[in-house]
């Protein structure tokens, strides 16, 4: 049985056709880079649905017709995605509904944002959708892009914003702006992205919907949310507390408390803030809570990497062949909270025998500067079978000069696979170790550019691991 | 539980108010099992020297005004009253300290309390989130709390395993644990106040704002905790049409 949610939000992600209302041919216009967007996905035969544009003044734009009105549009459109001004879009509702279209976006802004003519606007369109059984995004939102299906609403074009690759990661935004940078940093940082949803004033599709979404979306493996605001705090944490027992999400959390003007009348009110209280509802969830934008994701790279192969404790073992950035992971280890492994006598013996005089054996353990690849592999090897590891943070100075680029990113990969315990890499440096690095993330080992991040991301496993043995 | 809570409840709504006195919240916090001292409200010299007598001196007096609930700005606390000829001339002096700083105070009564042997102060508090709900707020007492704001915040209700977490991941944590030297607190005594705490909010969640146990006082590990002073602010009563 199909779940109802995954029923209901399917449209928004997969829809047999598309209509955009508000289509037009003027380039820059929203109307026309969305159009563009859908079209330029199904000539390159990712969007497989039909495309129907939408607007009484057109007859045709590129060669596709245009309908004008809602109610000539054909019967297979499952999607409806508005982009006409604020007053205009009530009344498209009802046709909407008449029409029996049960998933719509709404880009335009204007309205709870603007005012209470805007919300009563949007009482009216929340009632319309209600009675019909609509689901609706937005308004004032990008709305979505799944790379996997051509659905692309952002309304920001291509040649200004680049679109990242498909992945496990799952990116719930409730600011347009940031959800569109986030895109295009993404793109550019080889990060795969299998659904992006922002929602904007969310007037009916929220956080805890998507949350409830994600437990059945196979292709997702990590939930991260920008966060502003919770309407429904309750709805929330039931949701969170569901999904995050099976995958893990990860929340940034930002904007101003919402205690500052408020004179609390007891000392426990004075004290409350809407930050201290969203760290609760985060530790009581289970959803980790980001630091910034780039630990949320540090955190998400380490998850779609790794979520399957989680450690099973919190002693790290760190192998690195630059004494001072394993001392710099031994301190990240103590201030993220994490141990480091005690490695057994047979371990050290093993690492001994095999490695030559000068490299030194224990955690940190020291390939040092005259490495190859091969005393890499010895010390893996090692710290693979020592049961006092739980999991294995390697650095990787790229630049030593033999080391064998290809055979130690070919070794990392291997023991990846091979091996239950989670390993990340670390690599600081410029430009080639940038794309050693993205070599190595494809063989499926997330590489960080400094140790504390490194150590950070593997605390973020750690303590999501833990989460799923003991609870909240 | 909650029967009793509610009747201590609807006679201070009845009475107009949404600020419980010391005396009332705590008749509260007793009927969910939190650990009060064994006070008694007096409403003349007499009761109060008979109450004195059974809880043996010395003893505090602490008069009970819904306007003047921050008794120590007033003077309306006294403390270590150790016989019937001193507690006769306190009975004065506390009846006119709170004449000088509101002369139109209600006097509901003078709590004659025992002296608590001091132990180290904790604070447990609950306010109400507008998004989700009753918050319930741990942390150490005096310059932790003033100062360093060293406090943990979950939302009710909570489980055991969320107290006893609140407990650890306060900064002050080592002196609770024992640091120099110490004996440990007891800490599954604050855990136990934590969770009844949690589950009186909700129960009583459509009634109660506002709650500070400020300060209790947690003894050595197996001697339990007690509170020493209490407020709780109710919510406004829904007008009836």
């Amino acid at each position: 049985m199909v779940e109802k949610i995954v029923e209901e939000l399917r449209p928004f992600f997969d829809p047999k056709a598309v209509a955009i209302i508000g289509a037009t041919n003027k380039k820059g216009k929203v109307g026309n880079v969305i159009f563009e967007n859908f079209k330029t996905n199904k000539e390159r035969g990712i969007f497989k649905g039909n495309i129907y544009p939408v607007n009484p003044k057109l007859d045709e734009i590129d060669g596709y017709k245009v309908y004008h009105s809602v109610e000539e549009l054909p019967d297979d459109t499952e999607l409806a995605v508005i982009s006409i001004p604020a007053p205009f879009v009530p009344d498209t509702m009802r046709q909407i509904a008449k029409k029996g279209i049960k998933a719509v976006i709404i880009i335009t802004g204007g309205f709870g944002e603007l005012g209470e003519e805007g919300k009563k606007m949007e009482r009216e369109i929340l009632e319309i959708a209600r009675e019909n059984g609509i689901r609706v995004i937005g308004p004032n939102c990008v709305g979505v892009y799944v790379p996997d299906t051509g659905v692309d609403t952002v309304f920001l074009p291509e040649e200004k914003m680049d679109r990242p690759k498909s992945g496990p990661i799952a990116f719930v935004s409730q600011s347009g702006a940031f959800a569109a940078a986030m895109l295009d940093w993404a793109a550019g940082a080889g990060i795969g992205i299998g659904k992006m949803v922002s929602y904007g004033n969310k007037l009916d599709v929220d956080d805890a919907d998507l949350m409830e979404y994600f437990i059945h979306d196979e292709g997702i493996n990590v939930v991260t949310f920008y966060i502003e605001g919770v309407k429904d705090g309750r709805k929330f944490m039931e949701a969170a507390k569901k999904i995050t027992k099976v995958k893990p999400v990860i929340a940034l959390k930002s904007g101003r408390s919402e205690y500052g003007a408020k004179a609390a009348s007891s000392h426990t009110g004075s004290l409350a803030g809407a930050d201290t209280i969203y760290d609760a509802v985060f530790k009581q969830t289970g959803i980790i809570r980001a630091e910034d934008f780039e630990h949320m994701f540090d955190l998400a790279k380490a998850f779609a990497a790794l979520k399957d192969k989680l450690p099973k404790g919190d002693r790290i073992g760190i192998i690195t062949d630059g004494g001072g950035a394993g001392v710099m992971a031994s301190d990240a280890v103590a201030r993220f909270g994490l141990k480091m492994a005690d490695l057994s006598e047979e371990t050290l013996r093993y690492l001994k025998e095999n490695f030559p005089p000068h490299a030194v054996a224990g955690n940190p353990t020291d390939v040092v500067g005259d490495t190859d690849a091969e005393r890499y592999r010895i010390a893996i090897e090692g710290f693979v079978n020592d049961p006092n590891v739980d999991a294995i943070v390697v650095i990787v100075l790229f630049q030593v000069p033999l080391l064998e680029e290809e055979k130690i990113i070919e070794i990392l990969a291997e023991y990846q696979k091979k091996s239950d315990k989670p390993i990340v890499a670390v690599a600081m440096g410029g430009e080639k170790t940038e794309r050693y690095a993205r070599m190595l993330e494809e063989r499926g080992v997330p590489v960080y550019p400094t140790p504390e991040r490194g150590v950070r991301a593997m605390a973020g496993l750690v303590k999501y691991a833990e989460y799923l043995r003991k609870g909240a | 539980m909650k029967e009793e809570a509610l009747k201590v409840i609807e006679s201070v709504l009845s009475q107009g108010r949404t600020a419980m006195v010391e005396y009332e919240a705590k008749q509260v916090l007793k009927a969910y099992g939190l650990p009060v001292p064994e006070e008694k409200l007096a409403k003349t010299l007499d009761e109060a020297l008979k109450y004195a007598e059974e809880i043996g001196y010395p003893v505090a007096l602490k008069l009970m005004s819904p306007q003047i609930l921050h008794k120590s700005d007033a003077k309306v606390v006294l403390l270590n009253i150790k016989s019937p000829e001193e507690l006769k001339q306190k009975w004065e002096e506390i009846h006119e300290n709170a004449r000088r700083y509101r002369p139109d105070a209600e006097i509901l009564g003078v709590l004659v309390a025992p002296m608590l042997k001091p132990g180290r102060e904790i604070i447990i508090g609950v306010t109400e989130d507008p998004q989700f709900g009753h918050a319930i707020m741990f942390g150490l007492g005096g310059i932790f709390v003033e100062v360093l704001k060293d406090v943990t915040f979950r939302i009710i209700p909570i489980t055991e395993r969320d107290a006893r977490k609140m407990v650890r991941e306060i900064k002050g944590y080592p002196i609770l644990a024992g640091a120099r030297g110490e004996e440990p607190a007891d800490i599954d005594a604050i855990v136990s106040m934590l969770l009844k705490v949690s589950e009186l909010v909700d129960d009583l969640r459509d009634y109660i704002k506002e709650m500070d146990l400020n300060p209790v006082f947690v003894y050595e590990k197996g001697k339990g905790a007690v509170v020493v002073d209490a407020r709780i602010i109710l919510k406004e009563p829904k007008k009836e049409n």
